[in-house]
């Protein structure tokens, strides 16, 4: 479950170069129409996502993804309301005194298509920008600089924090502590596995704050950006043929509907 | 469809009134009291530990999720609104790269961090039988705000544990937002007081010197001298309005 | 010219009863570098704290007497103006990793974005910067890559590269092993002889006496001493109270009562030490 490094991988593709704001417009020109116009529409998103990927030249790091986190998620999910959603007349087979029906399975189809095609996109977008420059760039458009502090901070202490609960886990183990053991054993174990993990990362706050507060954290000044996120007129075309096909898709269902 | 239609003008509603208070919290400034450095700071990390420990958890296959006790952390000793970011930044974040299906439950997560400020607002945090209560209005909280969004993206049946419950409510004829809720009221209280106290347990293990850097860290001054029978009592009740709950919601419903 | 003036201060963090520092008179010149001794709890990290502006503006509680640097005055200042006068780095050099940047070179250009240099200077400032503390080679490394000795040089050139009128050092390498200490005591000698004005929480006693040009020795919130490092170094007092004496000395100052020491004064270094031993 654990997916540690940062998605980013460093090539020079048509995707790589386009300006992160043009990249975020896009996963959500996915992700919305897929939600909210015609439920014909959210398998068909599908396509536009997966040309996404091999444009972006990122197939292999995708299928790895797709393999490790997404596929898991959503078949399951399948599964899940294939067997238990309540719905629909034509029976196909029975699991135990659960009716499994074709719309049931529909309606999970639909559900799948959603949830793979929000996933991917937001895959794509990582694994084509590095997350400094997603968050420099929305920055430099508005977003306050503390938010981009949090997102990059959280996705450097997240992989420290999770090898150290291995390590802990590890420690436990080979001190009896037994993950398939009874109920209650299990309920005792995670006390000391909080414990260890937990304190010593809320003391490091106090430092790291005052750390970041000696560098200015805190200036009313306008800030500057070390890096320029270039931003091309293609991007800004694309960005509007993005949301023009949002309004399309959304306009069709209420016109349709 | 009838189902999903009403609770669109739910949403709808629902965030008018996020949007007003919004608003209103910048204006008076009691939005920006609460995110100083150390609230910034605090925000990783307690967005890491939600996710390490409910991934700890999962192994553990134990039957709560215990992946809100940053988010209760940052609500009680910094406020709602920081609770509410980081409740939001967790699940959007392990949303996109650990477990997708974290993604739409963002506004629980949210209303989780912002009932443990309030509820800590008002003083209570302060004592064991205290946190169960507030454990247990978070779990309603919870409720209220997930039941809808069950409904709408999973059709009443997501990807958790939880949905199996669902499933069998529904097969004995109960409508479906009757067994959502239901289900809720099931599995919510226990989760979400267990995170509750753990998140007490982690303040009480705190420095009151090192409390008092953050917003609102006087919220957490644990008033000591409490009955082990405070806590007996608070939980008994909790177990007696689950089953009320559970008995009563079905008939408020229509089930 | 006093550059730091410290009048009369004595701080109370919150939800103490006693004064972490008491009556507290303190003036640093301009380029000149201060080593500050005493024993854990003596009131080191407070006095640091105090000169860089975080006391009382982030820990709170009740500080009396005035702090001034720079001309300005801490009470009437706020913390972000402050930074931009007094640098401050101290033990963990972990701790002062930002979190918020990827590379070194990035790492040390937080605090320029933060107070919006413009990017040219930027790079300009965190190349030289970079140069000056030995550690161009690691521009592109990710700071939690690195050991403890580079970490503590990255977060002193992160502090550095703003340009402070006055650098505030707490024990900067006490969580080092011999080689990170080697390579940030190289660091903080270079900005010592480059005329920065410098005051160090310090108990390498033997480090000060060679670079210091003086040297406060704190005991429970006061000062108890403060003059030239071979001065207070080897006084009396400071024997009477267990801190701040090298081996040197304790050996020299035993050898004298037996005669085998001829100098007047004790020595702090190992180098001052065979050299008056020689004598014998």
């Amino acid at each position: 479950m654990s997916l540690n490094r940062s998605f980013f991988v460093p090539l020079d593709s048509p995707l790589h170069r386009l300006n992160p704001l043009t990249k975020l417009t896009f996963v959500f020109a996915m992700i919305l129409p897929a939600f909210l116009s015609l439920p014909a529409f959210a398998p068909g998103m599908a396509i536009p996502v997966l040309i996404a990927v091999f444009v972006g030249g990122v197939q292999r790091q995708y299928r790895g993804l797709l393999f490790k986190l997404i596929l898991p998620t959503i078949l399951f999910m399948f599964f899940m309301q294939s067997v238990f959603l309540p719905i629909g007349e034509t029976v196909i087979f029975q699991l135990g005194r659960f009716d499994v029906t074709l719309e049931a399975m529909q309606t999970a189809f639909l559900t799948v298509s959603r949830i793979f095609v929000m996933v991917s996109s937001f895959a794509i977008l990582l694994l084509t920008t590095h997350p400094g420059e997603l968050m420099s760039d929305l920055t430099r458009r508005g977003l306050p600089p503390q938010f981009a502090y949090v997102i990059i901070s959280t996705l450097q202490i997240l992989p420290q924090m999770q090898a150290k609960a291995q390590t802990i886990i590890s420690a436990q183990r080979s001190r009896g502590l037994d993950t398939e053991s009874t109920f209650l054993k299990r309920v005792g174990a995670v006390v000391p596995l909080v414990g260890p993990l937990v304190f010593g990362s809320l003391v490091e706050v106090e430092e790291r704050a005052i750390a970041i507060e000696a560098r200015g954290f805190t200036s009313t000044r306008p800030k500057t950006s070390l890096h320029n996120v270039p931003d091309t007129n293609a991007d800004k075309i694309i960005r509007w043929i993005f949301l023009a096909l949002v309004i399309l898709s959304l306009g069709g269902r209420i016109w349709l509907s | 469809m009838e189902v999903i239609s009403q609770n669109a003008v739910y949403f709808a509603v629902v965030l008018v009134i996020m949007a007003l208070l919004f608003v209103w919290a910048y204006l008076t400034g009691r939005m920006q009291k609460e995110f100083s450095t150390m609230t910034w700071v605090l925000i990783p990390v307690a967005i890491a530990i939600n996710l390490t420990i409910g991934q700890i958890v999962l192994v553990l296959k134990l039957p709560v999720y215990l992946d809100s006790i940053g988010t209760v952390l940052v609500g009680v000793i910094c406020g709602p609104w920081a609770g509410a970011l980081t409740g939001a930044l967790s699940n959007i974040i392990a949303g996109i790269i650990l477990a997708p299906d974290w993604f739409p439950w963002f506004p629980v997560a949210a209303v989780i961090g912002a009932t443990a400020g309030v509820m800590a607002n008002i003083g209570y945090f302060k004592t064991w039988w205290k946190v169960v209560v507030t454990g247990f209005v978070i779990a309603i909280m919870a409720t209220i705000v997930g039941t809808p969004i069950s409904i709408i993206i999973f059709g009443g049946i997501s990807a958790s544990g939880s949905s199996l419950i669902t499933a069998f409510l529904l097969e004995t004829g109960r409508s479906l937002l009757a067994s959502v809720l239901t289900t809720n009221f099931i599995s919510e209280p226990l989760d979400k007081i267990a995170t509750s106290l753990l998140a007490f347990a982690i303040i009480d293990g705190l420095s009151t010197r090192y409390l008092s850097r953050f917003p609102r860290g006087e919220n957490a001054t644990v008033e000591k001298g409490q009955k082990q029978t405070e806590l007996i009592i608070a939980l008994v009740v909790v177990v007696l309005l689950i089953l009320f709950g559970v008995y009563i919601l079905p008939s408020i419903t229509g089930g | 010219m006093a550059i730091v003036n410290l009048e009369n201060v004595t701080y109370k963090y919150p939800l103490t009863d006693s004064p972490a520092l008491q009556n507290i008179n303190l003036r640093v010149d301009e380029g000149e570098f201060v080593a500050v001794v005493g024993p854990n709890g003596a009131g080191k990290s407070t006095l640091c704290y105090t000169i860089a502006g975080f006391v009382p503006h982030f820990f709170k509680g009740e500080l009396t007497g005035t702090v001034e640097v720079a001309g300005a005055e801490s009470s009437t200042s706020s913390l972000h103006e402050w930074v931009l006068n007094v640098g401050l780095a101290f033990q963990n050099p972990f701790n002062q990793i930002s979190g918020a940047k990827y590379t070194v070179f990035e790492e040390i250009a937080f605090g320029l974005e933060n107070i919006g240099v413009p990017r040219d200077e930027m790079k300009v400032r965190v190349e030289e910067a970079m140069k000056l503390t030995g550690i161009s080679d690691l521009a592109d490394r990710s700071p939690y890559s690195l050991s403890g000795g580079q970490q503590q040089r990255v977060a002193l050139t992160s502090i550095l590269v703003m340009q402070p009128k006055v650098l505030v050092l707490d024990e900067p390498t006490s969580q080092m092993d011999p080689i990170g200490t080697r390579e940030v005591f190289g660091v903080i000698r270079t900005m010592a002889e480059r005329g920065m004005t410098v005051v160090m929480a310090e108990h390498k006693v033997e480090w000060i006496a060679n670079f210091a040009d003086r040297v406060v020795a704190l005991h429970e919130g006061r000062i108890l001493l403060d003059g030239k490092p071979r001065e207070v170094l080897t006084s009396d007092i400071l024997l009477d109270k267990g801190f701040g004496i090298s081996r040197y000395t304790s050996v020299a100052r035993k050898a004298k009562t037996r005669g085998l020491w001829t100098r007047q004064q004790l020595p702090v270094t190992l180098e001052e030490a065979a050299e008056g031993f020689q004598d014998v």
